[in-house]
């Protein structure tokens, strides 16, 4: 298409110079009706998937929930909780102060002009739901599309209802990804304990394994 | 030589150069758009309990893949029967990719709970993969519901004891079959085989 503008370029251009100039402008304004219309995505990662990785690791964007009696008693600066369970659990109950946004409408048009607005103001956005698990996709989520205001609550919601009075005292109840038992002699022990009887026990581990079945045979009808 | 001329050849050529410099959204081909992953993440439907879990080890489920993703020193001191290490660090990797997305598999993330097994199948999935799945509770869990589970009080339902059966077996299955006594893990695996017909014949009606 370019070939053939130009080459009736260089035909009007022997009869009138100054249709090159014309030619020019509209060439110009094609290319920028282009660029403007062009369809742009609503979302991009900001970060690469290895920039995701690095930051779960290095447990960036973590809310404790010590962290929240500042905010409950109005000194946390700027922080705002978003309640992001349906509407009906947040009306049962919530953390004073929350508002509600259901995960499935983070991205809606208007949550995102709110959500960006506090991205400006350096406001801190703190998302929870019943659990730290639950809240952790969307937290995830709004990370990697280059909102580095927000963070994830640990503990969640159920952590807060059963310790509200004294968030400080009981933290590490609510930290997670640790191993709450040393996995291999725990599974050790409970060889041991089959262990010393088991040349004799398989008769045992049969009918054991027959009440399986059963479940199974059950489950199927 | 014309001046004109050279003015429409000047702007072509600045416009081609500039083409070079439109930025490339998509360096990763398969990546989903932030929209697609916001909606699978709110699914609940990537998570799997231990029992679902114990369940297809001990059936030698073949389209079963474990993937754990805690260091590999955590890794060497205990693992599930068959699977792999991914620790989350490495799962952007080439070698992490290697185990993810391969067809007929479907692949269980666990870790110490289920926290970064979590944040490693939202990584995986930003990626384009599928077939992905958590277990809920992780290893800690895995602890408490099949090596050790807790009978349920007398109250509890036919449904409650019967999981629990499941479980004591499953715990029996877990810790006999890792005593690296030949002669139970033959009989285990006969007793599997029992139980493969016989769910298959349950399926039927």
């Amino acid at each position: 298409m370019l070939i053939i503008l130009k080459t009736k370029v260089m035909h009007v251009h022997e009869r009138n110079p100054k249709r090159t100039l014309i030619t020019i402008l509209l060439f110009a304004l094609v290319i920028v009706f282009g660029w403007i219309t062009m369809k742009k995505p609503r979302f991009n990662y900001a970060l690469t998937p290895q920039q995701t990785v690095d930051m779960v690791i290095n447990h960036r964007g973590c809310f404790h929930p010590y962290e929240l009696e500042k905010v409950l008693n109005h000194k946390g600066g700027d922080v705002i909780l978003i309640d992001i369970r349906n509407n009906f659990d947040f009306a049962k109950g919530h953390i004073p102060g929350a508002l509600n946004i259901t995960s499935v409408n983070l991205l809606n048009e208007e949550n995102i002009k709110q959500l960006d607005e506090w991205k400006k103001n350096n406001v801190k956005v703190v998302f929870y739901h019943d659990d730290q698990l639950q809240a952790n996709g969307a937290w995830m989520l709004f990370r990697q599309i280059g909102y580095s205001n927000t963070y994830v609550l640990l503990g969640g919601y159920r952590y807060f209802a059963s310790y509200k009075d004294n968030l400080k005292q009981s933290e590490g109840t609510c930290l997670k990804g640790t191993a709450k038992y040393d996995f291999a002699t725990v599974a050790k022990k409970s060889v041991a304990g089959f262990g010393d009887v088991s040349t004799s026990k398989p008769a045992k581990k049969v009918k054991v394994r027959r009440k399986k079945k059963e479940k199974a045979a059950s489950g199927g009808c | 030589m014309n001046r004109n001329y050279l003015f429409l050849t000047l702007l072509m050529l600045v416009l081609a150069i500039g083409t070079f410099f439109i930025k490339k959204d998509d360096v990763y081909k398969n990546q989903i758009k932030p929209e697609t992953l916001l909606q699978v993440i709110t699914q609940p439907s990537r998570y799997v309990t231990t029992d679902q879990v114990a369940k297809r080890i001990i059936e030698k489920d073949p389209t079963l893949e474990l993937i754990d993703v805690r260091l590999p020193g955590d890794f060497d001191k205990f693992t599930l029967p068959d699977a792999i290490n991914v620790p989350l660090k490495d799962i952007f990797t080439d070698k992490g990719q290697d185990n993810l997305g391969i067809e007929d598999l479907n692949v269980v993330f666990f870790s110490n709970d289920d926290i970064i097994a979590d944040q490693a199948w939202v990584i995986a999935t930003r990626l384009g993969y599928k077939n992905m799945y958590v277990m809920k509770g992780g290893l800690n869990c895995w602890i408490e519901t099949i090596i050790n589970p807790t009978m349920p009080p007398e109250t509890a339902s036919e449904i409650e004891f019967e999981q629990f059966r499941f479980r004591k077996a499953a715990s029996l299955y877990f810790t006999g079959g890792s005593t690296t006594q030949p002669v139970s893990v033959t009989k285990a695996k006969v007793k599997v085989r029992r139980k493969k017909k016989e769910k298959a014949a349950s399926g039927g009606c």
